[in-house]
Parts: structure tokens; sequence; C-alpha cells
């Protein structure tokens, strides 16, 4: 919605700028007194004892928000969050991230936010599974299991006391990405949901939506089973000779990786909540209608796929009526 | 520039080889071109061409000037490039000026011809005023506002975009001047002249990973590349300037092979090009 920089046609412009419309008349029905802008006076009952959270501040004896957002309430505390922030990690969110740097007993992971977070080596499980103390040959060994510039998924378990996050990858499911692609989109795009992780049975394809708007679509790995190996590979060639001597992936499942990134592509583009059922619709549209997997990202599908979200939602409301 | 995984790598080569790259292009297909033309006003022409993610912005100055003793007949064209700090942190400062010489010498090597001025893009001889005495100065200049792969493509059809938008305001000379006095010019407000941009070469980069060939790459797959080649074609399919970047040493009939798939490639992009360029010039004028 943000300027949507597409080559339109007067026909496609007058179809999508009608969608668009009809979504902002439902979402304008359903929470019109919850958003404010910057200077508002957020509705408090003053006799109430509140207390004043993020995002507000006390003018002339008013309560007025300082950003433009949704007002929050829970149980005295009144904030105002802000829609389009950047990322703001929660304790057990699932988070992809890349490691910039193997330190001490840790490895250092940018997962835009505004520092990098810390997965600590007693955080990972082992890979001969056994769990016992770290030791000196473990910190040694520590390149072995993750390198700069690999592609972890892990999830948050602390704050620490300077607002640095701690990552935690104690389950089987967390761990190293490979083959696949990493598509980078605006945090607020993903909310947070029961599962993270999506495992596409009919494409054999493992979809992991990062909270902090890094998401990870590749071949479906089972269990983790990558680590155990890992101890016999102990020096950089073999890794090298091993990469050029695997198979490239298939092209049947390399053909619906691209089309599940391109659908996410396109609604990240016209600022729509990124979640599973969205885009396998988005997928199924584009298969259904015989789309060219690059044609997707062309203004026609653009407009398809805003038309038939203003439909849907439309249908989701007469049903909750 | 954001580092790879080894496993990343390893896709973005397996797609380059299987002919489906990341967001699903063939690897002789153009992600979608967006021009806007008139973005900057006190500029005679200018234009903002967006490819993907790659943002770049051309402006024609034109100034009047006296012609070179060698070359009395014919106008002086400088094109020089700059990268913005906006599109990577390693520009700040003096840290973009390798790559923007690299540019500037790519583009004038490929639009401007010889020393002589022979073989130009830009016909230098349409813009001498009076033979000897005045002519026209063009200043031609790129910003790079947001890097993601094939800066050169995207840097030449801004270019090309720019010189369609330009409109060179017209002349009048005093008449009956002596030989050796500055005539006296008055340049009007109101008349311009167009350029006659057909002539006008594009470029085109050609990626070379592994065993296969790619156009239009983005920075993830310029990361992976062995060697580029940047070929300058114009509409009648003469090569108008040849440009080869990296390490890697290429076979002779490589080379000649990338230069027929350049021609081919070609004329659709000219043909996409003029089309979205007439777009936007027609949207200017409306809005």
């Amino acid at each position: 919605m943000r300027g949507l920089k597409l080559p339109l046609s007067q026909t496609q412009r007058v179809r999508l700028q009608r969608a668009f419309e009809k979504l902002q008349s439902l979402s304008a029905m359903a929470n019109s007194d919850a958003s404010v802008t910057v200077a508002d006076t957020i509705p408090v009952n003053y006799e109430d004892a509140f207390l004043k959270g993020h995002g507000t501040t006390d003018l002339n004896g008013e309560l007025v928000a300082t950003v433009c957002g949704v007002v929050e309430r829970v149980n005295k505390l009144v904030y105002v969050r802000s829609l389009r922030a950047r990322y703001k990690p929660e304790v057990g969110d699932v988070v992809v991230g890349r490691v910039v740097e193997v330190a001490q007993k840790r490895w250092r992971l940018e997962i835009n936010f505004s520092q990098d977070a810390v997965l600590m080596l007693s955080s990972m499980n082992m890979p001969d599974g056994i769990q016992r103390r770290r030791t000196a040959l473990d910190e040694l060994n520590m390149r072995s299991i993750f390198e700069e510039n690999d592609i972890v998924c892990a999830e948050v378990r602390n704050f620490q006391h300077d607002g640095s996050l701690q990552l935690q990858a104690r389950s089987r499911k967390y761990g190293k990405l490979e083959k696949g692609q990493l598509l980078i989109i605006d945090p607020y795009l993903v909310k947070k949901s029961k599962q993270h992780f999506h495992h596409l049975e009919q494409f054999g394809i493992g979809l992991i939506l990062g909270r902090n708007g890094y998401i990870w679509i590749g071949e479906h790995v089972e269990a983790r089973d990558s680590m155990v190996i890992d101890q016999a590979k102990s020096t950089e060639q073999s890794t090298v000779v091993e990469g050029i001597n695997q198979a490239y992936t298939p092209l049947e499942m390399r053909q619906n990786i691209c089309r599940i990134g391109n659908a996410i592509r396109v609604l990240t583009s016209l600022g729509f909540n990124v979640d599973l059922n969205l885009i396998m619709e988005t997928v199924e549209l584009s298969s259904s209608l015989k789309i060219d997997i690059h044609d997707m990202l062309g203004s026609e599908f653009h407009v398809l796929v805003a038309e038939m979200e203003a439909e849907r939602r439309i249908l989701t409301t007469k049903r909750k009526r | 520039m954001v580092g790879l995984s080894v496993g990343e790598k390893h896709f973005i080569q397996g797609g380059i080889a299987q002919d489906l790259r990341s967001d699903g292009r063939k690897r002789l297909t153009y992600r979608p071109i967006y021009v806007e033309t008139g973005v900057i006003p006190q500029a005679h022409g200018s234009a903002r061409v967006r490819l993907g993610a790659t943002d770049v912005i051309a402006s024609v100055k034109a100034e009047l000037g006296k012609p070179s003793a060698l070359q009395p007949d014919k106008g002086k064209i400088a094109i020089y490039v700059d990268c913005s700090p906006t599109a990577a942190p390693m520009f700040e400062g003096r840290g973009g000026e390798e790559l923007s010489t690299e540019l500037s010498v790519a583009l004038q090597r490929c639009l401007l011809g010889g020393k002589s001025g022979a073989g130009a893009g830009i016909d230098p001889t349409s813009l001498v005023v009076v033979e000897g005495k005045v002519c026209w100065d063009l200043y031609i200049d790129g910003l790079v506002i947001s890097s993601d792969g094939n800066l050169l493509d995207a840097l030449a059809a801004a270019i090309k975009a720019a010189l369609s938008n330009t409109g060179i305001p017209k002349v009048d000379v005093a008449a009956e001047t002596r030989s050796d006095e500055q005539p006296e010019v008055n340049i009007s407000d109101e008349e311009f002249l167009q350029f006659d941009t057909s002539g006008i070469p594009v470029i085109v980069t050609l990626t070379k990973v592994g065993r296969h060939y790619i156009v239009d790459a983005t920075s993830e797959e310029e990361s992976q590349m062995s060697s580029a080649v940047s070929i300058s074609v114009n509409r009648k399919g003469h090569i108008c300037g040849l440009t080869k970047r990296g390490g890697v040493g290429l076979d002779p009939s490589i080379i000649l092979d990338m230069i027929s798939v350049a021609k081919h490639v070609s004329e659709q992009l000219i043909n996409k090009l003029d089309s979205e360029i007439a777009a936007a010039e027609a949207s200017e004028e409306e809005s």
C-alpha cells in the first residue's frame, strides 16, 4: 500500500484502488476507537489509577499518544503499540538469524534487531546427543557446529540486563538451515501464532516464519541428524568437496520453493500479514491460473491477490455476524 | 554485502544450473524495469530507473562552453557516477570511489566512443552552436541510491531515459560578428530541442556462475560470479563497447558466445525500455 512501484495500466489501477477501499472499510468498522495518531487524546477513566506505558505522555493533565498506533490495555497499564516498529522480541519467539561471530563459548547472531543476539554453547544440543558439561575441546570445535554466515533457527530464551537477547536451540527442530533460501521482510507482517514451523507435505518443503521478519523456505529436513555426522568432517576441505558432489535440489521442489517465495514477496509488497493460510491461498491462486513463477511478481498478479484478499475478508466478516 | 552460508550459495548455484533462479526467473530474463522521468526539475533532463531493488537516478545538465581546439565542430559530454552511502555503508566518504570510477569509465567507453569522438552513441556534432566558438557542454551524472546488483545496466537505462527527457534550450546567435570575437547568444526559455536517442546503446551484463551465464544478477548472485562481461549493443545490433570484470580467465569462444547472447537479449531490452520510457513521459505530462 505504500506506493507500490509497479507499472499498472489504467484498469489495473482502478481495480487495485477498489480492492484497497474495500479492505479499508472493513478494518475501519472493526476498531476505529482504538487506533490513535500522534497528539491524540487516549480515552481513559481518570478516576481509576492507571499506569502510563510506552508511547504515551501526560500533556496538560490529559493522556496523549506520542506515536501512531493502537491503544492496548493490560490490567492497569495503558500503552500505545506502534504498527511498523523495529522487531520487538518476546520470550518464546521463534527467530531465524545469521551467525556473524564465533566468540568464546557463544555465537553472535544477527536477527534484524537493534542488537545482535547471543546463542550460548550451553544452550545448544551437542552433536552426540548426550547431556554433559561442555569441555574446552567443545569450545574449540564450535566451528564444526555453526560457522560465520550460517543461517540458524532458534528460540528467544530471555533478555539480559543490558537489553540484548539470549537464544536457545535445545530442541531437535532448531539448528542450522541449509538447502533453501532466506527472505527478509518487515517484522510487523509476521504475527505471533501457535505454529511457526510448517511442513508442507505435498511439496516436501519446510517453511519457517521467523518473527523477526526472516523467513526460511527450503527442503524439509527431518530431526536434525546432520549434526551427528559432522564429527567426521573435521576440515573445511571436505565440506567444500561434499557440497559440489551433492546433488542440487530437484527441479520440482525448486519450483515450489520459488513459487512460495514469490507469494510471500507479493504479500509483503501489498502489506498483508504473512501467515500460512494466506501463503497457500496465493500459491493455489497462481497455480490454478497457470501463472508463470516469475509473472507472479508482475502487476496483474498483485491486483488479483489484492482482490482475492478483499473477497476473503468480506466473507469472514459476514460469517462472524 | 551480507555474507551467504554454504547452503545458500549451493542453492543459488543449483538454481542457475537448472534455469530457475531464486525469484523464478530464467537465466536470460530481466527483472521488471520501472522508469520515471523528470524527477529533477532543475536539470535539463532526468530519470529514475528501478530494476528490482536496484535504484539509480541520472540527470543531464547543459551549459554553454567553448569547444576544444582539436575538435571545433563537436560539443563535449562528461559522464560521472556517484555511489551514495544510502546504498551501502561502505560507500561513505571515499569508500565508494573505486566503484564509482569503474562505473564512470565503463559508461564513458560504451556511450562516448573513442578519443576522437568517433563512434559515439550520442552524436556530439549535434551539440555545437557556433563552430569553433560556442558549443553545449553536457554533464551527465548518475547517482546510485540502492544497489541490488546489475548497476551498469540500470545506469545505462537511466542515462538513455534522461537523455530522452532532455530539452536543450534553443539558442539564437547574433549574426554578423567578427571572426575573432565571441558571438552573442540568446538562450531561449521557451523552445527546446529534443535529443534523438534512438542511436543510444543499452548495456547488457552477463554474469558467469559455474558453467552458465545469467542476465541481470542480484547482489547475491553476483557474489557467486567467476567473471562478468558487460556488452553495449545499439538498436542496429552493433557492439558499442565491451568490459570484462572478474579475475577468472575466459576462453575466447565463451566471449563470442556471450556476445551473441547479449545481442539476442538486447533486442527485447531495447523494446521494453523504449516502451517504459514512453509510458513514463506520458504519465509525466499528465501530472
